[in-house]
């Protein structure tokens, strides 16, 4: 027998240190090669760790939350000869009794958990309150995805399968009262994900100081183009084969072009250096509502992208970043960012730049309003772009005139797909 | 009502007894002339005379052999084993003997014999003066168990046990004979005289068997505990914060079932802690029983904090007891999400 001590690997350059998300392995676990360990978060990223050998698992260093130095010990393994082939062990997991009552009781533990081994993956993991509170809301474990430790079903899941809601973010009550009465209150560890939102927001707002502008855009047009492409769409292709095309793809394409015309907008600022990095392929995060909270995955080189490549990518991103299985390379890298609450949009927002960037778009809803055209009242359909811009580098009136080429872009849809020295 | 150590209020209870009841009878190793190794005897033979508290050869076999003899013919003795870990030379009594005593004669004869022992460790007594043997002794069927956490429960327990018509082992957590003692080695000590368990009251009242005290009320997790480790798990959770209802055990056999596990079935959480060594030790037994009992009102599993299993060291003594930072460990673990 010996000890393969693991540590925390590098998750990409420049990290230093990431933050235990949960544990898939815990000590006492037979693991094979490959096998997740543990979630961790990144900076930017979600990464699920595998094991990089087979054996039993002696120790697990950091809790939920914990944030390790790449380089630190991660797991503590047992390998080698006596270490676990789980098929071979299961049945009577009697190789150590003689020597176990004296002094290891732990082997012991290890050796029950050994011998379940077989039929772990199938089994749904609960406290045995969890699955009686489950079984008297007629609650089916096996329908939950659990967000405790190893996808251990939480009494926070069940709670939210029983009031139908997405399952929350994963909390560790330090003292839930078992009854909460109506003034109880409720304490939710900031990690992960959560964590990570908070210190980039409080970062962004408390270095950059945010120019907000909003513009009304009459997209009347862009309307009209956007029913004619989904009409056609629905026409020629099998049914229910792609989803309709939103405003969002053609937004990008629209600001893509804009960029060409206003470099400063797509760039990043580097506080280190104190250098601002224009950048000409325009790579756009794409703000997006997830379980687990905010996160921004990239579209990259947007502004090479054919219309409905874009969408395709734009829904390809987001649904990987809201089942969480989006890499790291996806969360990171964009240049400019555009945010969209779609019908929840309302008529202005002030959205917070995604340092270190220096501009962020975001899409106010669009509705049907009564607009005064040549003399008379016209009903048209007015969607308002509410951006903010870091005034260290980007002037209100660049930002200004950044806004108003967009406008004319979206009003205009056909001119989007005009190449630059066509365009008037 | 006094003010008293665990000493001075064992010593009021036998003093108590022996004045109500001429069949009690006081034996062990010098407790007589000289008082006991820890004074609980002392004054009482210059009080009651030698025929009532008797001093006896270094013989623990033969201190219980006679114990029960007597026992049978009418007396209520009262032996002291110096230290508990002396007491395996009278064990083959215990067990073969005094255990069976009323099953074997289909309850002819009884034998109301009290064995008191000074248990435990915290007192650099190295591995002859500091084990926790309790646990072999609720292994046997037929005897009593009990352990006083402080001076009140330690003289109405006592007095229980030797109105008791049959055989009691009374342990007595030696590290609290002189004050609460929170597990912390280089605090200054605590006395009794501060506490409101060191207040006794005068002449005669009982503690009865089979019943649990709650220390402490809570709701975040309950703590089952008994003997030094009772002040320990209780500064361990106040230093984490938790709202730990704990329960000091008192009477290992009969054990107040009911109390443990309305206040587990209550809390959904369960710390078991106590200075023994772990495998195959009383923590195991209740744990078996809180699973049994209250499986469907677990939140998460059980956890056990005891001395590590090994004889107990010369040296490491506080590597060795399970100090406030294990106990600690245990709640973290049992509070985490579930």
């Amino acid at each position: 027998m010996s000890q393969y001590i693991f540590k925390m690997p590098d998750l990409g350059e420049g990290t230093v240190e990431a933050e235990i998300v949960c544990w898939h392995a815990a000590a006492g676990d037979a693991v094979r090669e490959d096998q997740t360990l543990v979630e961790v978060m990144t900076d930017k990223a979600a990464v699920e760790v595998p094991s990089p050998v087979s054996g039993r698992v002696i120790a697990v260093h950091g809790a939920a939350g914990d944030r390790i130095a790449v380089g630190a010990p991660l797991v503590v393994f047992e390998t080698g000869a006596a270490a676990p082939d789980i098929a071979a062990r299961a049945p009577n997991g009697a190789a150590a009794p003689a020597t176990v009552p004296a002094t290891a009781p732990a082997t012991t533990v290890a050796e029950a958990t050994g011998s379940a081994a077989g039929s772990a993956a199938a089994r749904v993991m609960a406290s045995p309150a969890n699955r009686r509170r489950a079984r008297e809301a007629g609650i089916a474990l096996s329908a939950l995805a659990g967000t405790g430790p190893g996808g251990r079903i939480l009494r926070s899941d069940i709670e939210a399968a029983a009031n139908g809601r997405p399952t929350p973010l994963p909390a560790a009550p330090v003292a839930a009262a078992p009854a909460a009465a109506p003034d109880a209150i409720t304490e939710i560890k900031i990690i992960g994900v959560r964590r990570v939102i908070a210190e980039r927001m409080s970062e962004a707002k408390r270095t950059i100081p945010h120019f907000a502008y909003v513009e009304e855009v009459d997209v009347t047009e862009l309307e009209s183009l956007r029913r004619h492409l989904n009409e056609r769409r629905r026409a020629g292709a099998p049914a229910g084969d792609e989803p309709a095309l939103t405003y969002l793809p053609l937004v990008i394409m629209a600001l893509a072009r804009v960029l060409e015309s206003f470099p400063q907008c797509n760039a990043l600022y580097d506080s280190a250096r104190g250098v601002l990095v224009r950048h000409r392929a325009v790579h756009v995060g794409i703000a997006t509502q997830t379980p687990d909270g905010l996160k921004v995955p990239v579209v990259r080189n947007a502004h090479a992208l054919s219309l409905p490549v874009l969408a395709a990518e734009i829904r390809r991103l987001a649904d990987r970043a809201r089942s969480n299985r989006a890499t790291r390379e996806e969360l990171v890298g964009s240049t400019i960012t555009v945010t969209s609450l779609g019908r929840l949009g309302g008529i202005a927002s002030t959205p917070v730049i995604n340092a270190p960037e220096v501009a962020i778009i975001g899409l106010n809803k669009a509705m049907e309003r009564p607009v005064v055209l040549n003399g008379a009242v016209a009903v048209r359909r007015i969607m308002n772009l509410s951006s903010s811009f870091d005034h260290r580098f980007v002037d209100g009136y660049d930002a200004a005139a950044m806004i108003q080429a967009l406008k004319e872009f979206l009003e205009h849809p056909a001119t989007i797909f005009i190449p630059q020295g066509a365009s008037p | 009502m006094a003010q008293m150590n665990m000493i001075q209020a064992l010593n009021a209870a036998m003093d108590e007894m022996l004045g109500r009841d001429p069949t009690v009878v006081l034996m062990g190793q010098d407790i007589g002339f000289f008082g006991g190794v820890f004074r609980a005897t002392e004054g009482l033979q210059r009080k009651y005379g030698e025929h009532r508290v008797l001093d006896t050869p270094i013989a623990e076999g033969g201190i219980i052999a006679a114990a029960i003899g007597m026992s049978v013919n009418g007396l209520r003795p009262v032996a002291e084993i110096q230290f508990a870990d002396y007491i395996y030379p009278g064990f083959d009594q215990i067990v073969s003997e005094l255990a069976r005593l009323r099953y074997r004669t289909a309850g002819d004869f009884f034998a109301p014999v009290t064995i008191r022992t000074p248990c435990g460790g915290g007192i650099r007594g190295g591995q002859t003066h500091s084990q926790s043997p309790e646990g072999i002794f609720t292994h046997v069927s037929g005897i009593k168990v009990v352990m006083p956490s402080n001076p009140y429960d330690a003289k109405g327990l006592l007095i229980t046990a030797i109105e008791d018509d049959d055989p009691v082992v009374f342990f007595e957590p030696k590290r609290l004979y002189n004050g609460p003692f929170d597990g912390d080695p280089h605090k200054p000590a605590v006395p009794w005289s501060t506490h409101p368990n060191g207040e006794v009251p005068d002449g005669h009242y009982t503690v009865p068997f089979g019943k649990a005290a709650v220390v402490r009320p809570g709701s975040a997790v309950t703590i089952l505990t008994y003997g030094t480790l009772v002040f320990v798990a209780a500064a361990a959770a106040a230093a984490l914060g938790v709202d730990a209802e704990i329960i000091d055990l008192r009477s290992l056999v009969p054990l107040d079932v009911d109390t443990l596990c309305t206040s587990v079935r209550k809390t959904g959480r369960c710390v078991i802690a106590h200075e023994a060594t772990r495998f195959s030790g009383f923590g195991a037994e209740i744990l078996a029983i809180v699973q049994e009992e209250c499986f469907w009102d677990l939140e998460a599993p059980i956890q056990r904090v005891t001395g590590w299993d090994t004889p107990y060291p010369h040296a490491f003594e506080w590597e060795y007891f399970p100090g406030q930072a294990r106990v600690g460990r245990a709640l973290r673990a049992v509070m985490e999400n579930a």
